[in-house]
Protein backbone atom coordinates (compact mmCIF):
# COMPACT_ATOMS: atom_id res chain seq x y z
CA UNK A 1 0.00 0.00 0.00
CA UNK A 2 2.69 2.48 1.03
CA UNK A 3 4.78 1.57 -2.00
CA UNK A 4 1.79 2.08 -4.34
CA UNK A 5 1.08 5.51 -2.85
CA UNK A 6 4.76 6.43 -3.09
CA UNK A 7 4.89 5.39 -6.75
CA UNK A 8 1.75 7.33 -7.71
CA UNK A 9 2.75 10.46 -5.81
CA UNK A 10 6.34 10.38 -7.08
CA UNK A 11 5.05 10.14 -10.64
CA UNK A 12 2.64 13.00 -9.93
CA UNK A 13 5.34 15.28 -8.56
CA UNK A 14 7.73 14.34 -11.38
CA UNK A 15 5.32 14.73 -14.29
CA UNK A 16 2.61 17.19 -13.28
CA UNK A 17 3.42 20.90 -13.01
CA UNK A 18 1.08 21.59 -10.11
CA UNK A 19 -0.30 24.93 -9.13
CA UNK A 20 -2.18 25.42 -5.89
CA UNK A 21 -4.95 27.84 -4.94
CA UNK A 22 -6.76 28.22 -1.65
CA UNK A 23 -9.62 30.28 -0.33
CA UNK A 24 -11.50 30.56 2.92
CA UNK A 25 -15.27 30.39 2.76
CA UNK A 26 -17.75 31.49 5.42
CA UNK A 27 -20.01 28.42 5.47
CA UNK A 28 -21.99 29.34 8.60
CA UNK A 29 -25.29 29.37 6.71
CA UNK A 30 -24.59 25.98 5.15
CA UNK A 31 -23.55 24.46 8.49
CA UNK A 32 -26.83 25.70 9.99
CA UNK A 33 -28.80 24.43 7.00
CA UNK A 34 -27.18 21.03 7.37
CA UNK A 35 -27.77 20.83 11.13
CA UNK A 36 -31.44 21.73 10.69
CA UNK A 37 -31.83 19.24 7.87
CA UNK A 38 -30.11 16.45 9.80
CA UNK A 39 -32.23 17.15 12.88
CA UNK A 40 -35.41 16.69 10.84
CA UNK A 41 -34.62 13.33 9.23
CA UNK A 42 -33.92 9.81 10.58
CA UNK A 43 -30.28 8.93 11.21
CA UNK A 44 -30.11 6.89 8.01
CA UNK A 45 -30.74 10.02 5.94
CA UNK A 46 -28.26 12.37 7.58
CA UNK A 47 -25.62 14.01 5.42
CA UNK A 48 -22.01 14.82 6.14
CA UNK A 49 -20.66 18.20 5.06
CA UNK A 50 -18.14 16.36 2.89
CA UNK A 51 -21.02 15.09 0.74
CA UNK A 52 -21.94 18.70 -0.03
CA UNK A 53 -18.35 19.41 -1.08
CA UNK A 54 -18.32 16.35 -3.34
CA UNK A 55 -21.53 17.41 -5.07
CA UNK A 56 -20.41 21.03 -5.40
CA UNK A 57 -17.17 19.89 -7.03
CA UNK A 58 -19.05 17.62 -9.45
CA UNK A 59 -21.32 20.47 -10.50
CA UNK A 60 -18.32 22.78 -10.84
CA UNK A 61 -16.66 20.26 -13.19
CA UNK A 62 -19.72 20.32 -15.38
CA UNK A 63 -19.57 24.09 -15.66
CA UNK A 64 -15.86 24.51 -16.35
CA UNK A 65 -13.72 22.20 -18.44
CA UNK A 66 -10.16 21.30 -17.57
CA UNK A 67 -10.50 19.76 -14.13
CA UNK A 68 -12.32 16.47 -14.59
CA UNK A 69 -10.62 14.13 -17.02
CA UNK A 70 -7.40 12.33 -17.86
CA UNK A 71 -4.05 13.50 -19.23
CA UNK A 72 -2.59 10.56 -21.15
CA UNK A 73 0.10 10.19 -23.79
CA UNK A 74 0.69 13.89 -24.00
CA UNK A 75 -2.87 15.09 -24.32
CA UNK A 76 -5.76 15.95 -22.07
CA UNK A 77 -9.31 14.79 -22.54
CA UNK A 78 -12.14 16.17 -20.46
CA UNK A 79 -14.49 13.42 -19.28
CA UNK A 80 -18.10 13.39 -20.46
CA UNK A 81 -19.29 12.31 -17.06
CA UNK A 82 -17.88 13.38 -13.72
CA UNK A 83 -16.89 10.63 -11.31
CA UNK A 84 -15.65 12.24 -8.10
CA UNK A 85 -13.25 10.10 -6.09
CA UNK A 86 -13.34 10.44 -2.33
CA UNK A 87 -10.06 10.05 -0.48
CA UNK A 88 -10.51 7.59 2.39
CA UNK A 89 -7.82 7.22 5.05
CA UNK A 90 -7.39 3.65 6.22
CA UNK A 91 -6.79 2.85 9.85
CA UNK A 92 -3.23 1.74 10.33
CA UNK A 93 -2.12 3.92 7.41
CA UNK A 94 -2.71 4.24 3.72
CA UNK A 95 -5.22 5.94 1.53
CA UNK A 96 -7.58 4.98 -1.27
CA UNK A 97 -9.87 7.12 -3.42
CA UNK A 98 -12.80 5.20 -4.90
CA UNK A 99 -15.27 6.96 -7.19
CA UNK A 100 -18.88 7.92 -6.66
CA UNK A 101 -20.02 7.30 -10.24
CA UNK A 102 -21.94 10.00 -12.18
CA UNK A 103 -21.64 12.26 -9.16
CA UNK A 104 -23.16 15.37 -10.69
CA UNK A 105 -26.43 13.61 -11.51
CA UNK A 106 -27.06 12.11 -8.09
CA UNK A 107 -29.37 13.67 -5.51
CA UNK A 108 -27.60 14.30 -2.20
CA UNK A 109 -29.27 11.43 -0.35
CA UNK A 110 -28.21 8.91 -3.00
CA UNK A 111 -24.72 10.38 -3.14
CA UNK A 112 -24.42 10.15 0.65
CA UNK A 113 -25.59 6.54 0.71
CA UNK A 114 -22.95 5.58 -1.84
CA UNK A 115 -20.31 7.63 -0.04
CA UNK A 116 -21.05 5.74 3.19
CA UNK A 117 -20.92 2.42 1.41
CA UNK A 118 -17.61 3.26 -0.28
CA UNK A 119 -15.92 4.28 2.97
CA UNK A 120 -17.17 1.15 4.72
CA UNK A 121 -15.97 -1.10 1.92
CA UNK A 122 -12.67 0.76 1.59
CA UNK A 123 -11.96 0.10 5.26
CA UNK A 124 -13.06 -3.52 4.96
CA UNK A 125 -10.79 -3.96 1.93
CA UNK A 126 -13.69 -4.73 -0.39
CA UNK A 127 -13.42 -2.17 -3.19
CA UNK A 128 -13.55 -3.11 -6.85
CA UNK A 129 -10.56 -2.22 -9.03
CA UNK A 130 -12.90 -0.33 -11.37
CA UNK A 131 -13.97 1.94 -8.50
CA UNK A 132 -10.35 2.91 -7.90
CA UNK A 133 -9.53 3.67 -11.54
CA UNK A 134 -12.76 5.55 -12.31
CA UNK A 135 -12.28 8.95 -10.59
CA UNK A 136 -11.96 11.87 -12.97
CA UNK A 137 -11.13 14.20 -10.05
CA UNK A 138 -10.68 13.60 -6.31
CA UNK A 139 -11.93 15.38 -3.21
CA UNK A 140 -9.76 15.01 -0.15
CA UNK A 141 -11.36 16.14 3.07
CA UNK A 142 -9.39 16.48 6.28
CA UNK A 143 -12.43 17.83 8.08
CA UNK A 144 -11.87 15.60 11.10
CA UNK A 145 -8.29 16.76 11.57
CA UNK A 146 -7.03 20.09 12.94
CA UNK A 147 -6.13 21.35 9.46
CA UNK A 148 -7.11 24.68 7.90
CA UNK A 149 -5.95 24.09 4.34
CA UNK A 150 -4.93 21.00 2.38
CA UNK A 151 -2.33 21.36 -0.40
CA UNK A 152 -3.43 18.33 -2.35
CA UNK A 153 -1.38 16.30 -4.83
CA UNK A 154 -3.01 15.19 -8.06
CA UNK A 155 -3.38 11.48 -8.73
CA UNK A 156 -2.32 10.84 -12.33
CA UNK A 157 -3.73 10.57 -14.95
CA UNK A 158 -6.18 13.04 -13.36
CA UNK A 159 -5.47 16.75 -13.58
CA UNK A 160 -7.05 18.25 -10.47
CA UNK A 161 -7.84 17.57 -6.84
CA UNK A 162 -9.91 19.61 -4.38
CA UNK A 163 -9.06 19.78 -0.69
CA UNK A 164 -11.28 20.69 2.24
CA UNK A 165 -9.91 21.42 5.71
CA UNK A 166 -11.75 21.42 9.01
CA UNK A 167 -14.62 23.84 9.51
CA UNK A 168 -13.56 26.13 12.33
CA UNK A 169 -14.96 29.14 14.15
CA UNK A 170 -12.88 32.21 13.29
CA UNK A 171 -13.17 35.99 13.59
CA UNK A 172 -14.65 37.20 10.32
CA UNK A 173 -15.71 40.56 8.95
CA UNK A 174 -19.39 40.80 8.07
CA UNK A 175 -20.78 44.21 7.09
CA UNK A 176 -17.85 46.00 8.67
CA UNK A 177 -18.09 44.13 11.99
CA UNK A 178 -15.80 41.38 13.28
CA UNK A 179 -18.00 38.46 14.23
CA UNK A 180 -17.44 34.73 14.91
CA UNK A 181 -18.23 32.62 11.84
CA UNK A 182 -17.77 29.01 10.74
CA UNK A 183 -15.18 28.99 7.96
CA UNK A 184 -13.86 26.33 5.62
CA UNK A 185 -10.50 26.24 3.86
CA UNK A 186 -11.12 25.13 0.32
CA UNK A 187 -8.17 24.41 -1.97
CA UNK A 188 -7.29 23.20 -5.42
CA UNK A 189 -4.28 21.41 -6.81
CA UNK A 190 -4.39 21.56 -10.62
CA UNK A 191 -2.27 20.77 -13.66
CA UNK A 192 -0.57 23.61 -15.55
CA UNK A 193 -0.45 21.49 -18.69
CA UNK A 194 -4.23 21.88 -18.84
CA UNK A 195 -5.33 25.00 -16.94
CA UNK A 196 -3.97 28.19 -15.38
CA UNK A 197 -4.54 29.94 -12.11
CA UNK A 198 -7.23 32.24 -13.42
CA UNK A 199 -9.45 29.38 -14.55
CA UNK A 200 -8.58 27.47 -11.37
CA UNK A 201 -9.72 30.46 -9.33
CA UNK A 202 -13.03 30.51 -11.21
CA UNK A 203 -13.44 26.80 -10.58
CA UNK A 204 -12.82 27.22 -6.86
CA UNK A 205 -15.21 30.19 -6.77
CA UNK A 206 -17.94 28.14 -8.49
CA UNK A 207 -17.53 25.37 -5.90
CA UNK A 208 -17.73 27.91 -3.08
CA UNK A 209 -20.86 29.50 -4.56
CA UNK A 210 -22.53 26.12 -4.73
CA UNK A 211 -21.60 25.36 -1.14
CA UNK A 212 -23.17 28.63 -0.05
CA UNK A 213 -26.42 27.66 -1.74
CA UNK A 214 -26.95 24.09 -0.48
CA UNK A 215 -30.47 23.99 -1.86
CA UNK A 216 -28.87 23.97 -5.32
CA UNK A 217 -26.89 20.82 -4.63
CA UNK B 1 -30.88 -5.49 28.96
CA UNK B 2 -28.32 -4.92 31.73
CA UNK B 3 -25.29 -2.70 31.37
CA UNK B 4 -22.81 -5.51 30.70
CA UNK B 5 -25.01 -6.96 28.00
CA UNK B 6 -25.44 -3.49 26.50
CA UNK B 7 -21.67 -2.97 26.50
CA UNK B 8 -21.20 -6.27 24.67
CA UNK B 9 -23.79 -5.37 22.05
CA UNK B 10 -22.30 -1.93 21.51
CA UNK B 11 -18.80 -3.37 21.11
CA UNK B 12 -20.13 -5.89 18.63
CA UNK B 13 -21.83 -3.14 16.59
CA UNK B 14 -18.68 -1.03 16.73
CA UNK B 15 -16.59 -3.80 15.23
CA UNK B 16 -19.27 -4.51 12.63
CA UNK B 17 -19.11 -0.97 11.28
CA UNK B 18 -15.32 -0.87 11.75
CA UNK B 19 -14.26 -4.44 10.88
CA UNK B 20 -10.63 -3.37 10.89
CA UNK B 21 -10.83 -2.74 14.66
CA UNK B 22 -9.91 -5.66 16.90
CA UNK B 23 -12.66 -6.00 19.58
CA UNK B 24 -10.25 -7.08 22.31
CA UNK B 25 -8.13 -3.98 21.73
CA UNK B 26 -10.89 -1.46 22.50
CA UNK B 27 -10.19 0.45 25.72
CA UNK B 28 -13.57 1.51 27.19
CA UNK B 29 -12.45 4.82 28.69
CA UNK B 30 -10.56 6.22 25.69
CA UNK B 31 -12.24 8.02 22.81
CA UNK B 32 -12.55 5.98 19.61
CA UNK B 33 -11.00 8.87 17.72
CA UNK B 34 -7.83 8.66 19.77
CA UNK B 35 -7.71 4.87 19.69
CA UNK B 36 -8.34 4.18 16.03
CA UNK B 37 -8.86 7.40 14.09
CA UNK B 38 -12.64 7.22 14.27
CA UNK B 39 -13.96 9.95 12.00
CA UNK B 40 -17.31 11.58 11.24
CA UNK B 41 -18.21 8.87 8.73
CA UNK B 42 -17.55 6.17 11.34
CA UNK B 43 -19.65 8.08 13.87
CA UNK B 44 -22.53 8.33 11.39
CA UNK B 45 -22.31 4.61 10.55
CA UNK B 46 -22.18 3.81 14.25
CA UNK B 47 -25.29 5.93 14.89
CA UNK B 48 -27.08 4.15 12.03
CA UNK B 49 -26.15 0.75 13.49
CA UNK B 50 -27.29 1.75 17.00
CA UNK B 51 -30.60 2.86 15.56
CA UNK B 52 -31.05 -0.34 13.59
CA UNK B 53 -30.07 -2.75 16.36
CA UNK B 54 -31.08 -0.98 19.56
CA UNK B 55 -33.83 1.32 18.35
CA UNK B 56 -32.13 4.46 19.66
CA UNK B 57 -32.01 7.41 17.27
CA UNK B 58 -29.08 9.47 18.54
CA UNK B 59 -29.48 13.09 17.40
CA UNK B 60 -26.46 14.69 15.77
CA UNK B 61 -26.03 17.11 18.67
CA UNK B 62 -25.46 14.11 20.98
CA UNK B 63 -22.73 12.48 18.87
CA UNK B 64 -20.15 13.55 21.46
CA UNK B 65 -21.86 11.12 23.84
CA UNK B 66 -20.83 8.26 21.55
CA UNK B 67 -17.12 9.14 21.69
CA UNK B 68 -15.94 6.15 23.76
CA UNK B 69 -17.37 2.78 24.80
CA UNK B 70 -17.93 3.98 28.38
CA UNK B 71 -19.68 7.20 27.29
CA UNK B 72 -21.72 5.30 24.77
CA UNK B 73 -22.99 2.72 27.25
CA UNK B 74 -23.86 5.40 29.81
CA UNK B 75 -25.75 7.41 27.22
CA UNK B 76 -27.59 4.48 25.65
CA UNK B 77 -28.48 2.92 29.00
CA UNK B 78 -30.69 5.88 29.86
CA UNK B 79 -31.91 6.38 26.27
CA UNK B 80 -32.95 2.78 25.54
CA UNK B 81 -36.67 2.32 24.87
Amino acid sequence: MRAAIAAAMSRSKREIPHYYLATTVDVTGTVEWLAARNASVPVTQRLLFAALVVKAVALGCRELKGFSGFHREGRYEDSDTVHVGVAVALRGGGLVAPAIMDTADKPLNVLMEEFRDLVARARAGRLRASELSAPTIIVTSLGDSPVDTVFPIIQPPQVAIVGAGAIAERPWVVAGQVVPRQVLGLSLGADHRVTDGRLGARFLARIAERLLDPGSL
Amino acid sequence: MDRDELARRVLQLLTEIAPDVEPASVIPGIDFRDQFDFDSMDTLNFAVALHRELGVDVPEKDYAQLASLDKCVAYLYQAMP
